[in-house]
């Protein structure tokens, strides 16, 4: 497909998806209360989780695009690879001990420094010659390392409390979010985009190996710290205020390949697009199946996302023996 | 016959003994029927058996009784060897009645009774009839059934004394209230918040929605339709992130400010206990500011 029709139809997808976001309530699409009120639940209630679920959701397709392009890796995204269970970590770690509510942006520092700690195992071992299988075992490893850590964080929890507390924020939701949160986050995600959208090129020369990408003036270290900080810096923030939300970043890229030429370059604001409107429908749909509020969108996305994993899996078998 | 006088006497003896032993039981009940080594499991009993008993007959209470964010006797608690619940230190601490909740693990349960151990599980209360009947039920294991009718008596004379004093002080419709905890929840009937909200005069709007006891209240639908007075039924400092967002939020805030507000934190429902009273009288006073600020605008 045409990449400028393409970007344009889910430019509309997404902004269709905001604007149901915005005008899906409690009991349909309806509006009770006072004029005053209704001013209030529009721009105070439904405004911020609509454009957090627009920037999580667009930070979430981006880095997916990006990791699957530079680690040369089909499986390649920041929730199996264990960069949102580092940033979950690093959360619930500042959680856990106080420091969240020490200064405002500790909370995202803290899942900032979780998600950078995991991209830079990664990368290290992406350096390396590492093949894609054992690429995403070393992923899969941090993942459950950060997924232990958590349980051992819950596990000596002061009280009851603190522990359901830290497992509602690892099921991922953008109830009740207020611009608060926006201000808190979008800053960051911006910048953390705005470094990654920048390596189009590079991962483009890297398709053809790193020895081909360097004779073609790619500075590899260079990408690295690119790939590593952007990451860290879009999905710390995204999950910090958020929570975990995974498999977006696998599915998108996956489902918009085949409408692009197969270039990682071209492939970046699809899936930054393409994210935003997944991540905002599947939280409409959630307002639908439960207008109370009692499904997480973690939840759904991972309903989602792990069967399109083993699917994946299942039809890269040849691709991915070694 | 000289064999037999000391048999005759040794029975006269034994009848004698027996008879001072009926007796000793009938005027002051034995050491059996008032347990001295009480050890509590549970949160709500722990808060209670510290208003029942003299704390030197509390052998050991459960670690959460000192966390003043869940206990209201945090203070009270203070020095009493406390419990994590494992059988282990149970044991140490070597218990003549053990009092147990709903919810403590059966595991352990099971392995205390057959260990020989006397243990009770007591029900936990949602109303205020809950909360005398497990008053009751502790005065008479822990041998104090003076002491519970005692509690109970005060507590039913504060009922008496606000519902009085509104009748006077705050005539009219029910205002209509609503208590939100974290998470938005809000509880309707079957549940002490709600209990409480009614008996202290208010229209409790998660039961008019048919919430039940634990039930949700979005955030836009408070927006939509607030009512008269908000109480906030969590103390937003003592959860640090997503679940206590609905209380940060500056539309919440801006709402509960607007309006005579209560806080009544957690640790003052969570447990059915006679200190509830203490709610429904705060609540009482939010009622009367209510009525008098509608006067005042009239």
């Amino acid at each position: 497909m045409n990449p400028m029709r393409l970007a344009a139809l889910l430019a509309l997808a997404a902004l269709a998806a905001f604007l149901l976001s915005l005008f899906l309530g409690v009991e349909g699409f309806t509006l009770a209360g006072s004029a005053e009120a209704r001013q209030t639940i529009l721009l105070e209630v439904r405004l911020p989780r609509a454009l957090l679920g627009f920037m999580v959701g667009g930070t979430l397709g981006l880095t997916g695009a990006v990791l699957q392009g530079y680690l040369r890796n089909p499986l390649a995204e920041p929730g199996i690879m264990g960069i949102s269970g580092g940033a979950a970590l690093g959360a619930v770690i500042a959680i856990h001990s106080g420091i969240a509510q020490s200064f405002a942006l500790a909370l995202p520092a803290a899942g900032l420094a979780g998600a950078a700690l995991a991209t830079l195992t990664l990368a290290l071992l992406a350096g390396r010659g590492t093949g894609p299988v054992t690429l995403i075992l070393a992923g899969v490893a941090v993942s459950s390392l950060a997924a232990a850590l958590t349980s051992l964080a819950l596990n000596l929890a002061p009280n009851p409390f603190a522990a359901s507390e830290m497992l509602y924020w690892l099921m991922g939701s953008l109830t009740d979010r207020s611009l608060v949160h926006v201000w808190l986050a979008a800053p960051l995600m911006i910048l953390g985009c705005g470094l990654l959208a920048a390596t189009g090129r590079d991962l483009d020369a890297l398709t053809l190996g790193e020895a081909a990408a360097q004779n073609l003036g790619v500075d590899l270290g260079q990408l690295r710290l690119i790939v590593v900080a952007g990451t860290a810096i879009a999905v710390g923030a995204a999950t910090a205020v958020c929570g975990a939300i995974s498999f977006v970043g696998l599915m998108v890229p996956h489902l918009l390949r085949p409408l692009t030429s197969g270039e990682p370059s071209r492939l970046l604001l699809p899936s930054f697009l393409g994210g935003a409107a997944l991540v905002l429908l599947a939280d409409v749909i959630l307002r639908l199946l439960s207008p109370m509020g009692d499904l997480r969108l973690g939840v759904l996305t991972a309903l989602l996302g792990a069967p399109f994993f083993l699917w994946l899996v299942l039809s890269k078998r040849s691709e991915l023996a070694p | 016959m000289r064999e037999k006088k000391p048999a005759s006497q040794s029975l006269a003896a034994i009848a004698a003994g027996l008879l001072a032993l009926v007796m000793a039981m009938a005027v002051s009940p034995a050491k059996a029927d008032k347990p001295q080594r009480i050890v509590s499991l549970n949160l709500c009993v722990d808060q209670i058996i510290l208003d029942l008993l003299p704390h030197e007959r509390i052998a050991g209470l459960s670690f959460l009784a000192t966390d003043p964010s869940m206990s209201v006797m945090a203070h009270e608690a203070e020095g009493r060897p406390s419990v994590r619940g494992s059988a282990e230190e149970i044991l140490a601490l070597d218990p003549d009645l053990i009092l147990a909740g709903e919810y403590t693990t059966p595991a352990t349960v099971d392995l205390l009774r057959r260990l020989g151990r006397r243990i009770e599980i007591i029900p936990m209360a949602s109303s205020f009839d809950g909360i005398r009947a497990v008053v009751t039920l502790l005065g008479r294991l822990t041998g104090e059934p003076d002491r519970a009718a005692a509690l109970i008596g005060a507590f039913d004379d504060r009922l008496r004394e606000v519902k009085a004093r509104a009748v006077v002080r705050s005539p009219g419709p029910r205002p209509r209230a609503v208590a939100m905890q974290v998470n938005s929840l809000a509880s309707g009937e079957g549940s002490l918040v709600d209990e409480v909200l009614e008996q202290a005069g208010f229209e409790n709007i998660a039961r008019s929605e048919k919430l039940g006891p634990a039930g949700r209240l979005p955030l836009e639908t408070l927006i939509a339709d607030p009512p008269d007075v908000i109480v906030r039924a969590n103390s937003a400092a003592d959860f640090r992130t997503v679940l206590a967002d609905n209380l940060r939020h500056p539309a919440f805030r801006a709402l509960a400010s607007s309006r005579p507000s209560v806080s009544i934190p957690m640790n003052e429902w969570l447990c059915g206990t006679p200190r509830i009273i203490e709610a429904v009288e705060r609540l009482a006073a939010a009622r009367e500011e209510l009525h008098r600020r509608a006067e005042a605008r009239r």
